[in-house]
């Protein structure tokens, strides 16, 4: 039995999968996501963002879709508790490993990685925006609306809102007034250089709750990625070594465009950073893929 | 009856006189330490006496060779060198491959031992007639390559030989012992030849192996033959080693300018993604081996040279130097002088920063300057100018210079760092940190869990330990069988099926579990012999620069290596391998270790 240890400085992600997606008629972590499930699609991209690890949080004896064996899964003690209950449950767990978290919901297909970060680094004391000492929750407000199922969380918080929740407040409204929240506004998110150059329109807040939502979200092109190979990759399967660009949602089909498999000897480095060699690895706009030769050493 | 796979013996040969001795090798040894590395180990713990200088009379230098040297077992001719590092002051011990190995064994013996020190630059010359020690005064200054030539020329094609070149004979302290154009390159074991004043040894033998299962091991010869040609080997058939390049650089693991970035602009002109298609002269290989990773490529004017990607890393990127033409010609000068391409890249690197700090006042030895890097190269094998205190190492010369420069010479235990940032590869920076050899890739092996998919490379935890603790058990045994390296790849159940290939060449039943024991075993015995001869606590660390400095990948993240988070991880390494807290063998470990 092996198991990782994560500094007390790392960030947590938590993703809340317990909504009963009434509106969808059908649970909204099992929707097909370019070759596999909008809640394995979230947690890749959420797990993406930060160095701690991702939990899910489920309803009481809700079926989950085939996730990262590294996601840890959590579940709500009771049925229709709302969000609040899951953020509890989330940020308990989550607070064994981590100081503080990025919160999310299952159906945010579009949520990328420079959202998560540009949300996470409100955390930062920012004296000029009169925040001398770190907030406890920061709390992106997107397209007029207050987005606390995308938004950074203290893990300290979770007993707080056992209490509000004890007391019957069980709106995050009743958290946002009890603690000190920072607000971010789409100017101070974009004022992220990355994020303004990744998502402009902020589509990483955009859920779908309908049928119709996710048919017209589902429609919309695969992320535009640049891949490169290297070594003898760059001879193989098809196309030229790179750079190009081409449209994919995850690593396998990323690989498979090109003609390689993703088979043990092949891995794939996104962005310079994390090396991965599972297929269903998400991707998103604005990423680059290189492709190369597990078998490294001389 | 000796086991099927070895003789039962090494050969002893004090050179100053000639004389030898036979040192039997009971079954129960080779069956514990194999054979290479891990017998190579057992004899050095036998032979050296407390305290002897690594390059005097007393000190012993093994040339080992394995149950599979001789079996049709592809990959399998290859042969251990062992001796107390000159460079490092503990163990060292490094492979090479070829034609020696089936000649040294075919002598009929399972190693060859040389200790004393002849009076006159010598070659020595082990057949079945014996032994005998020739003059090689006219052999002096010549690189090994030709000594080995003209070795053959005058005793006879049949002859195969182990060769210094000029830098051995001057104790460059990490001088190489090359043969085929293969080096027995880290730490410095020409150094120890030379300092026994001998050139060459050659061997040439008519005894033969005999095989427990002669039908079996074909059988297995076959399979993995054919295993040989699949996708696990196809990068050191089809670029070689120096594919790694233009990925590493990808993933900021390129170690460039001594270290202080992990990336290099100027790589592509020396991948061999470009290179190949415009230099590329020959691909070839050892003998015995289906593979076939050596790619021969020509500068400009007409020099070949063995390309890696060790020697590029290390006089390409680690000096700032992006001329092809240069760094295939300092490759060339490399393999001439017989100096590890490594560690004088890494000291020259060192050197560079130190003259650009101005602790050295070398105004020549500038980052970037291939012709610098060049006359560097040949003022330390000739141990010339500044070449004097760079013959040293990049350790013992900080210690000459000074002034915090020991902070970023970039080495561990004294031998320089190969091609791997440890902050992007915090699996690897344990192995390195931990090794009984030093700063080493090829002991450790960690990178293939950096690299795996599987951890986060930037984020060393206990995962990453005993992912290291598995790479380094695999390249004790792969090191003692002994197999290459490069076809570890075509391995599912290594320990199993490698002890399904040594069962029939030996008659024992070996199980993987017996040589995953086997291993930690070695593994360990190196521990004990480095405790023997002046290994502390304090050598399983790496330079403060990693520990001080973080680097950024691509993404914007930072890598850094705090530590604490390496103390934890050394911490967590000592416990696993049955070490106390000062990283000493615990009773039960030493009792697993002196089973023999």
């Amino acid at each position: 039995m092996t198991y990782t240890v994560y500094s007390m400085s790392a960030v947590a992600g938590i993703v809340l999968a317990g909504g009963r997606s009434s509106r969808m008629g059908t649970p909204k972590a099992h929707l097909e996501w370019h070759g596999s499930t909008l809640l394995r699609h979230i947690t890749g991209v959420v797990g993406r963002a930060v160095d701690g690890p991702v939990i899910v949080v489920s309803a009481p004896g809700q079926s989950l879709p085939e996730l990262d064996p590294d996601v840890l899964v959590r579940s709500d003690p009771e049925k229709g508790r709302g969000p609040m209950q899951g953020l509890a449950v989330g940020l308990a767990a989550a607070a064994e490993h981590a100081e503080t978290a990025f919160v999310c919901s299952t159906d945010l297909p579009f949520l990328h990685t420079a959202f998560i970060n540009a949300v996470l680094r409100g955390f930062h004391a920012d004296p000029d925006a009169g925040w001398d000492t770190p907030p406890e929750m920061v709390l992106p407000i997107v397209h007029g609306f207050r987005q606390p199922l995308a938004a950074g969380y203290r893990t300290e918080l979770a007993s707080r809102i056992a209490d509000l929740l004890a007391g019957g407040h069980d709106r995050p409204g009743h958290l946002v007034a009890d603690c000190r929240a920072r607000m971010l506004t789409e100017q101070e998110l974009l004022a992220d250089r990355t994020l303004a150059a990744l998502d402009p329109q902020l589509r990483a807040v955009r859920n779908v709750n309908t049928v119709e939502d996710y048919q017209d979200a589902r429609a919309l092109p695969a992320p535009d990625v640049v891949v490169e190979r290297f070594g003898v990759l760059a001879t193989a399967g098809r196309g030229h070594r790179g750079p190009s660009r081409l449209q994919a949602a995850n690593l396998a089909s990323a690989a498979g465009q090109l003609g390689l498999t993703l088979n043990g000897h092949i891995v794939a480095a996104v962005n310079g950073d994390h090396i991965r060699g599972d297929g269903g690895w998400p991707l998103q706009d604005g990423d680059t893929v290189a492709f190369l030769s597990a078998d490294a050493g001389g | 009856m000796t086991p099927g796979g070895y003789f039962g013996r090494a050969l002893v040969v004090d050179v100053t006189d000639g004389s030898t001795s036979v040192l039997p090798l009971p079954d129960d040894v080779l069956r514990d330490y194999l054979g290479g590395v891990g017998l190579g180990t057992w004899l050095l713990n036998r032979l050296t006496h407390d305290g002897a200088d690594p390059l005097g009379t007393d000190a012993p230098l093994a040339f080992v060779f394995s149950p599979l040297v001789g079996t049709p077992l592809t990959t399998s001719a290859k042969f251990a060198v062992v001796a107390t590092s000159p460079l490092t002051g503990l163990l060292t011990d490094a492979l090479a491959s070829s034609h020696f190995a089936l000649a040294g064994k075919f002598t009929g013996h399972d190693a060859i031992v040389l200790t004393g020190k002849a009076d006159t630059l010598t070659s020595v010359l082990i057949s079945d007639d014996g032994v005998r020690l020739e003059d090689a005064a006219d052999l002096r200054g010549l690189p090994a390559a030709d000594a080995e030539e003209a070795v053959r020329e005058r005793y006879g094609r049949r002859w195969r030989a182990a060769a210094i070149g000029p830098a051995g004979e001057n104790l460059v302290r990490y001088a190489t012992i090359s043969h085929d154009g293969r080096h027995a390159g880290r730490g410095g074991l020409g150094a120890v030849l030379g300092g026994k004043n001998v050139k060459c040894l050659a061997v040439k033998g008519g005894a033969r192996v005999r095989l427990a299962d002669r039908d079996a091991v074909l059988a297995a010869a076959k399979d993995l033959r054919q295993r040989s040609f699949g996708p696990a080997t196809a990068k050191y058939r089809e670029l070689g080693t120096l594919a790694n390049l233009l990925a590493f650089n990808a993933i900021s693991t390129l170690p460039t300018r001594n270290f202080q970035a992990a990336t290099f602009a100027e790589a592509p002109a020396l991948s061999a993604e470009d290179l190949a298609g415009s230099r590329s002269t020959v691909k070839t290989g050892c003998a015995s081996c289906s593979i076939g990773c050596e790619h021969i490529y020509a500068t400009t004017k007409g020099t070949k040279a063995r390309v890696e990607y060790e020697n590029v890393f290390a006089l390409g990127p680690l000096c700032g130097v992006s001329d092809p033409d240069d760094v295939l010609e300092a490759s060339a000068r490399c393999d001439a002088l017989g100096l590890d391409t490594i560690s004088a890249g890494g000291t020259i690197a060192w050197a560079m920063e130190c003259v650009a700090n101005g602790l050295l006042d070398v105004p020549w030895l500038r980052f970037g300057d291939g012709a610098a890097l060049l006359r560097a190269l040949d003022e330390i094998g000739s141990r010339s100018g500044i070449g004097d205190l760079l013959a040293e190492g990049s350790r013992r010369a900080a210690d000459v210079v000074g002034q915090g420069s020991a902070s970023f010479a970039p080495h561990v235990k004294g031998m320089e760092m190969p091609g791997y940032d440890p902050r992007t590869m915090q699996a690897m920076a344990l192995g390195l940190a931990v090794n009984a050899r030093g700063a080493d890739h090829n002991r450790s092996g960690a990178y293939e869990a950096d690299l795996s998919g599987r951890l986060d490379r930037l984020n060393g935890s206990r995962d990453h330990v005993l992912a290291a603790i598995e790479t380094e058990d695999r390249a004790a045994v792969m090191d003692s069988l002994i197999l290459c390296k490069f076809l570890r790849g075509v391995f599912d159940d290594p320990f199993t099926e490698w002890a399904a290939l040594l069962s029939p060449v030996t008659g024992w039943s070996v199980t993987g579990t017996e040589l995953h024991a086997t291993a930690k075993r070695i593994v360990l015995a190196k521990r004990a012999f480095n405790r023997r001869v002046g290994w502390t606590p304090g050598d399983d660390w790496l330079p403060a620069r990693f520990l001080d400095d973080a680097v950024e990948v691509a993404s914007g993240r930072s890598a850094a290596l705090s530590p604490e988070r390496l103390r934890t991880m050394i911490d967590i390494y000592y416990a696993e391998r049955g070490l106390d807290p000062q990283g000493l063998p615990t009773h039960a470990a030493q009792r697993t270790e002196q089973r023999s």
